[in-house]
């Protein structure tokens, strides 16, 4: 019923091609990320599944059923705006009633639909049924808004419209969830709660969502799977740990998560596949990654190089360098040191008793074999 | 579909069917069919009879071959031959050029006039400048034709301004109410108001750095004013000047009440043409004749405005230095009220006269009565029960096409209606009146003389002014809004009546009521194709003024008049559309 696939989908404006033959094929109950900069086609890849937008070529399937030409009303997935787009003139209950209002609209006798009608003129022209009423109220108590039913909806907060938009999204029982951006417009810490929420109720409904966001923390600590996007193509699809740990390409390294790339070549490689790796024309690195290429782009997380203290020794990749900045951010400290001639970010976790270098101050970096990826 | 009902083959196609159909497409095509019945169609009709000087029935042609035969062969002696009459002299000709010489004067007086009002406005801390300001859109609110009636009270041979002139001393007539002097007077003192406002917002515009500059570099103020702040207003002034071109060419109500027997004007001589003579070929040339002028000086005044650069208007609050001079800010208080003074009077005479008993020659009337209030609420409820029915019929079409028209505009970027509802902005009433009557002569569509056309052409003409302000409420309304109805199932239509339909409720609201206060303010239409039965009050000032029945028609136009400042000021607190 609700897995999701996109085949070589490619959509053409006038003068741009935003979209380059997208594929996707998202499981029932999965909770998918689109990644990308903004203007990657991240937000048209969603919007021709929902159906605004006719797709150049290419085939979106719902369900195992090609969707093409189902308009977008009758495609059943439930969407959250970037901007909510809660109907204005409706309270959170009309809000969130109004799929299944529509619903009865274009089904029973003239005379109900008359009476559905004037309901959603205005909500004093009629009653909502039993049914509706229930749906409703167990949506907004998932949500944890029941208490605001009849709120008009500038009346809330705007975790609380989000929270609202989300309602409306499930009420209809989609067989997607679609959310564009739906974090975007909200402050840091209500971001982080909504994160949590989001999850909770897609796992606990095992509903398939796919969700747009530009920013990779997003992304990474709710979905299931990734797609990384740019220039209307899909560089990258992997697990949130497999993409960071395996990036595929420096586009994506450095989206997700910072990261010192530099340009190397493969000079030697050991009898167990290990490259040996000349960066910079002066450094001589060791390597976990087995590769036949021989020029390779050089990643290490700023997080996986260490600095040696108290007369600590390594066997290889033990280098000398000159701290030039140092950041200190709370949990972590971050060093901009210089490492041969290349500048390098490296990130330590701060412990009471860690050493704080000073800017000009002469320190030893180890670099493990494994966290230098050869890309 | 519940378990219970089983459909049959037929009827599930049928079903299937109707939901394939987008009643939206369908919905743009009923609005494009509207304006080509009752725009495209009847502006065709009049400019080939024109050429042929007999009826064309074009809508017959497509339902019956005979008429078809017929229309081919008047159109095959179709000929220049009317137009060479035009231009060889003779009535029509001279009406042409009274007409453009009555619009060109009226447009440089206007200019002249405003220049000085619009720099108090715009840059000066003029005492009571709101008050005033207010008083200046009243002249707008007052139909001319009821304006010519307070200048036959004022000026008639027995007007008490003439009287009080004769008292003093002089002999003969301050001015003529019956003459081209008067027609003129009225117009510039009652359309002045159309040009002021575009005026003071170019005085607004102009660069106030530049003047600065200006008087930095030694300039006194009065050359800056003269140098700089002059030129900078001059595509505004020169804007405003065409507006008030178009509005005074077509002005219907002054000139068929005023216009004495000599004086040929083109909107009169037209409506006589149709109504008097029924000359179709004169009246269609005179209506071509009257369109292509207002066209021409329509599009050059969007000429002029689109090259005007209105980026500054909206970007620069900070504030202005005004011009605080004490003598310059009371010479201006004292010219505005000046300039109000002829207006405020006319109205005032109509007020006094809708109250008198009698009023001959005489500074003021006998004495003083409620009766023709009495008379008009009696013995004309009918008029006024027509006035709002039919007002409120052209606002039900205006609404419900206007609502459509700026979705599909805004949304579908179909320019192609935007140009189609744009033209009534050209077309004289006069001139739609003729075409109409002409077009809707005989079957298959014969509906000259009934009140649905009559409702139809004042829902035409207004539908500019209801577009407008229903476009800018829709260009509001962010597309995502109705993204998420038909996202939770609704289809384009249903999302339009539900979500895009109450948003612009406010849009709407206020464009409805200058619809409905248009419409009762109505002559040049309402004078040529009300039917005797459907007679609005305004048809009604108009008849018992030629008629003579002076005392009821005052009282019936000041009904018109508190009905119309009562709706205007609700439909201003609407848009809250406040130029200070």
């Amino acid at each position: 019923m609700g897995s999701v696939k996109v085949k070589n989908l490619v959509k053409k404006y006038d003068k741009a091609t935003a979209l380059k033959g997208v594929n996707l094929d998202i499981k029932e109950g999965e909770f998918y990320a689109l990644l990308g900069p903004s203007g990657c086609g991240k937000t048209t890849t969603m919007r021709c599944i929902a159906g605004f937008e006719n797709p150049t070529s290419g085939e979106v399937l719902i369900g195992e059923k090609v969707v093409n030409s189902v308009p977008a009303n009758r495609r059943n997935c439930g969407m959250v705006f970037q901007s909510y787009a809660l109907f204005p003139h409706y309270n959170v209950f009309e809000n969130v009633a109004y799929s299944l209002t529509i619903r009865d609209l274009y089904n029973g006798s003239f005379g109900q639909r008359a009476k559905t009608f004037a309901r959603l003129i205005h909500k004093k022209l009629g009653k909502p049924s039993k049914e509706i009423q229930e749906k409703v109220h167990d949506a907004l108590k998932y949500v944890e808004l029941d208490h605001l039913a009849d709120r008009g909806v500038n009346e809330l907060s705007g975790g609380q419209q989000q929270r609202v938009a989300l309602a409306r999204a499930l009420v209809m029982e989609p067989s997607v969830l679609l959310m564009d951006e739906p974090l975007s417009n909200l402050d840091k810490k209500l971001r982080n709660t909504m994160r949590t929420t989001i999850r909770k109720i897609q796992q606990d409904l095992k509903i398939t969502t796919i969700f747009v966001t530009h920013d990779q923390e997003e992304a990474m600590s709710m979905a299931d799977h990734v797609a990384v996007m740019r220039d209307g193509e899909i560089v990258q699809m992997a697990t949130p740990t497999e993409l960071y740990s395996n990036p595929k390409d420096p586009f994506v390294a450095d989206f997700v998560g910072s990261s010192n790339i530099y340009q190397g070549k493969v000079v030697d490689r050991k009898e167990n596949g290990d490259s040996i790796v000349k960066v910079n024309d002066n450094t001589i690195l060791e390597s976990t990654t087995h590769t036949d290429k021989e020029d390779v782009e050089v990643l290490v997380r700023p997080e996986g190089i260490e600095i040696l203290k108290n007369g600590r020794m390594e066997d290889h990749n033990v280098l000398e360098a000159t701290v030039k900045i140092s950041t200190y951010l709370g949990p972590t400290i971050r060093y901009d040191i210089e490492l041969a001639g290349m500048e390098v970010m490296v990130e330590e976790e701060f412990q009471p008793n860690t050493t704080l270098f000073k800017e000009g101050d002469v320190i030893k970096v180890f670099l493990p074999a494994e966290r230098v990826l050869l890309i | 579909m519940s378990k219970g009902t089983e459909q049959s083959p037929k009827q599930s196609r049928l079903k299937n069917w109707l939901l394939s159909i987008d009643s939206l497409k369908i919905m743009k095509w009923v609005v494009y069919l509207f304006f080509f019945l009752f725009l495209v169609l009847p502006l065709i009709s009049v400019f080939l009879v024109s050429f042929t000087g007999q009826p064309v029935n074009l809508l017959g042609s497509l339902v019956n071959p005979d008429i078809m035969a017929t229309n081919i062969e008047r159109l095959s002696n179709a000929s220049l031959e009317h137009y060479a009459s035009l231009l060889g002299g003779g009535t029509y000709f001279s009406a042409l050029q009274n007409s453009l010489a009555l619009a060109i004067g009226v447009s440089i007086l206007v200019i002249i006039m405003c220049i000085p009002l619009a720099y108090a406005f715009a840059r000066t801390t003029m005492p009571f400048k709101k008050t005033l300001a207010a008083l200046c859109t009243i002249p707008l609110i007052v139909p001319t034709f009821i304006s010519a009636a307070g200048f036959i009270i004022m000026f008639g041979r027995t007007g008490w301004v003439n009287t009080l002139y004769q008292s003093l001393g002089f002999d003969g007539l301050l001015i003529n109410a019956y003459s081209m002097t008067s027609i003129v007077l009225i117009q510039v003192f009652f359309f002045f108001p159309f040009a002021l406002w575009p005026m003071v917002a170019a005085f607004k515009i102009a660069d106030i750095s530049l003047e600065e500059a200006s008087n930095n570099m030694g300039a006194k103020n009065w050359s800056t004013m003269v140098f700089i702040t002059f030129p900078l207003a001059i595509p505004g002034i020169i804007s405003a000047a065409l507006l008030i071109f178009t509005v005074s060419f077509s002005d219907f109500g002054t000139p068929i009440i005023l216009a004495p027997d000599g004086l040929n004007l083109i909107v009169v001589e037209a409506y006589r043409e149709i109504s008097g003579f029924f000359n179709w070929a004169g009246a269609s040339i005179l209506t071509i004749v009257m369109v292509a002028v207002a066209a021409i000086f329509f599009w050059l005044q969007r000429f002029i405005t689109r090259n005007m650069d209105y980026g500054t208007l909206s970007g620069k609050p900070k504030g202005t230095k005004l011009n605080d001079s004490k003598v310059v800010t009371r010479s201006l208080f004292v010219y505005t009220c000046i300039v109000l003074v002829l207006p405020m009077l006319a109205i005032f005479s109509v007020m006094i006269q809708s109250f008198a008993t009698t009023w001959g020659t005489g500074l003021l009337p006998r004495g003083f009565t409620m009766d023709h209030y009495t008379t008009v609420f009696t013995r004309s409820g009918d008029n006024i029960m027509n006035s709002l029915l039919l007002a409120g019929g052209a606002l039900i079409i205006s609404v419900i096409v206007a609502t459509l028209v700026s979705y599909f505009v805004v949304r579908e970027n179909t320019s192609k209606l935007d140009f189609m509802s744009s033209i009534p902005l050209i077309v004289p009433g006069i001139a739609l009146g003729i075409a109409y009557i002409q077009t809707f002569n005989t079957a298959p569509l014969q509906l000259t003389g009934t009140a649905f056309l009559l409702i139809v052409a004042y829902a035409i003409r207004r539908m500019p002014y209801m577009i407008r302000s229903t476009m800018g409420t829709m260009m509001a309304i962010k597309s995502d809004i109705e993204e998420a109805a038909v996202n939770l199932g609704a289809s384009k239509l249903v999302a339009i009546i539900t979500v895009v339909g109450p948003l612009m409720l406010p849009g709407i609201a206020a464009g409805s009521i200058l619809v409905f206060v248009t419409v009762i303010k109505e002559t040049s239409i309402t004078v040529l194709m009300a039917p005797s039965d459907w007679a609005p009050m305004s048809l009604m000032v108009f008849q018992n003024l030629l008629r003579g029945e002076v005392y009821t028609a005052s009282a019936m136009a000041m009904l018109i008049i508190a009905l119309v400042i009562i709706l205007q000021s609700i439909a201003n607190k609407m848009t809250k559309n406040s130029l200070y």
